[in-house]
């Protein structure tokens, strides 16, 4: 450890970069329970008017629940979707592979906007009726959601021995049998990491949501946005501790299910 | 002789099962094409299409009447070139700067052995990557806001006057660290996959020849983790020039870029041809980093093997 020891200047400035990327989360939650009218600094003292008031607010606590709802829907299919695809890149030797697999992964980097806007377009040319309902929102999340699960489905597969289901079928499994009672066991955890993931994305996505949302069906981040154009509410704050507590959980979940070293690791890998 | 019988009896065996599973596999997979070729393959490429009718407010339909007046028009009016020039320029502004806060804090984290606190510190990076952005923009806005903490604290210590602020927000450099905010996960979980990739005995080599610890870092570490920086660079590039929600909020609409173009001329003037047009070419650009990125990862981790 001495040789590899960090030099303190790298030091220095790793603490002021995580500085930065923690110090307007914890303003928020600091924002939110500031016994003021906004937070001042030094802060004027704590209370829990502002989460009383998200917790009686029409507006924030109503768009929470159709996040969680709307979440709860995408991480079902997500999971499905991808938990499949995932065994399929696994297992196929199909040429372009690695094409395929980018084309699974890439509505993460296409801009959301875009999608967005093409499926807002699309919902209304096809006459499908899907514009502006939870509906179109729960398939732009589906986009957005699903290659998450692609890549914690796919990091459980890697580390797992093929060979024990072609054992199981050669013994004269089925092929769901030997899948359900070999694979799946083995793979479970990986597939419920990928499905918080899902959900946790889904949960907090803004740039999809942005053109197929309407004031009935209207998730949490557009709602907090809607509302921050004009001034800071520090009920919407409030909302966000109860946002961030979420995330924490599912990151602390996450890491109890898979080897969150291990999974970022592999995927840096790819 | 007898082995070569049994073998390719075995191989007999294995090949019909084989055929179905093959078919069975190819099964896996359907649902999810078929997902992505309707809602993602046909509204994209209708959206192309609709770049190329003529423009009629209102008009959401694809017709037939093809024409390439939508992009002369773009291209023609200095107002969208201005804008095209602003993301590109932001998105490499938002590249360099996120490289340079990344780089150390990605170090640290590869370097931290204890399995502990190298958890602990993914946890952190991994937690602020999922967190919704229009809460982090919440807290990025009370702090660097006119009345923001920033400026209260800068008032308090009598560098400013009590009326005065300086400007944080609402404008470009309020842009760039909004993005730096959003994009720094993701910068630095690609440069700690590649710094931990560099095998320690090449700078203690350079140590043991003479090398001072500043030098080594310099000559060894540092570039051997450019295939990292360099697909970081593209993936932040690719997220920054992509964001609505970072300009709208930390720009105040005061920082026309791509898609806070696509908007208005959507939402606002219910343009749906010449929002297809900016679309389109912000799809065009972020694809085409993205395309770099992939070559470059591909290069990267096939050197490694």
């Amino acid at each position: 450890m001495t040789e590899r020891a960090i030099p303190w200047p790298m030091m220095a400035l790793a603490v002021v970069g995580f500085a930065y990327m923690l110090l307007p989360i914890f303003v928020v939650v600091l924002a939110g329970l500031t016994a003021g009218e906004f937070l001042t600094f030094p802060p004027e003292g704590l209370s829990l008017r502002w989460v009383a008031a998200f917790l009686q607010s029409e507006k924030y606590l109503s768009a929470f629940f159709f996040s969680f709802r709307l979440a709860l829907m995408t991480m079902v299919v997500a999971t499905i979707l991808g938990t499949a695809a995932a065994l399929f890149l696994a297992r196929s030797n199909v040429v372009g592979k690695a094409a395929l697999r980018a084309f699974f992964l890439s509505p993460v980097v296409l801009p959301g906007v875009v999608v967005g806007f093409a499926l807002f377009a699309f919902f209304i040319y096809s006459g499908m009726g899907l514009s502006r309902t939870i509906w179109g929102l729960w398939i732009g999340h589906i986009l957005y959601s699903t290659p998450y699960v692609i890549g914690t489905v796919g990091a459980a597969l890697a580390a797992y021995d093929d060979s024990l289901e072609e054992a199981a079928r050669s013994l004269g499994a089925s092929p769901w049998r030997a899948f359900r009672k070999v694979t799946l066991p083995n793979i479970s955890q990986g597939i419920q990491a990928g499905s918080i993931f899902a959900f946790i994305v889904s949960f907090g996505q803004f740039e999809v949501s942005l053109f197929l949302s309407a004031p009935n069906a209207e998730p949490l981040p557009i709602a907090m946005y809607n509302s921050l154009r004009y001034q800071f509410d520090p009920s919407a704050a409030a909302a966000g501790i109860f946002a961030i507590t979420l995330v924490i959980a599912s990151v602390l979940l996450t890491n109890r299910l898979v080897n969150i070293r291990r999974l970022l690791g592999r995927q840096q890998g790819q | 002789m007898t082995e070569a019988t049994a073998a390719r009896a075995t191989g007999a065996r294995l090949a019909a099962p084989a055929l179905s599973r093959a078919r069975l596999t190819w099964l896996l997979v359907v649902p999810l094409l078929v997902f992505l070729t309707v809602f993602f393959v046909i509204p994209v490429g209708l959206l192309f299409a609709t770049s190329l009718n003529p423009q009629t407010i209102g008009q959401v339909t694809v017709t037939s009447d093809l024409t390439l007046d939508n992009y002369l028009r773009f291209f023609s009016r200095s107002n969208y070139l201005l804008a095209t020039g602003r993301s590109v320029a932001l998105g490499a502004i938002v590249a360099a700067v996120t490289l340079v806060v990344a780089y150390p804090m990605a170090f640290v984290i590869a370097k931290t052995a204890h399995p502990g606190r190298n958890t602990a510190l993914l946890i952190l990076v991994l937690a602020a990557m999922q967190l919704d952005m229009v809460i982090r923009l919440y807290g990025m806005m009370v702090i660097l806001g006119d009345e923001g903490l920033v400026n209260q604290m800068l008032r308090g210590i009598g560098l400013i006057g009590a009326e005065s602020s300086v400007q944080l927000m609402y404008n470009f450099l309020g842009v760039v660290l909004g993005l730096v905010q959003f994009a720094l996960p993701f910068m630095i979980l690609t440069l700690v996959g590649v710094i931990r990739g560099i095998d320690p005995s090449l700078e203690e080599a350079a140590r043991s020849l003479g090398a001072s610890r500043r030098r080594a870092f310099f000559r060894v570490t540092l570039p051997m983790s450019l295939p990292g920086i360099l697909s970081g660079s593209l993936l932040v590039f690719a997220l920054s020039i992509s964001s609505y929600i970072v300009p709208a909020l930390m720009g105040g609409f005061r920082v026309g870029v791509l898609p806070i173009h696509i908007f208005q001329q959507v939402a606002e003037g219910a343009r749906f041809q010449f929002g297809a047009t900016i679309a389109v070419i912000l799809f065009l650009l972020s694809a085409g980093a993205v395309a770099i990125y992939l070559r470059v990862g591909a290069r990267a981790s096939g050197g490694r093997a």
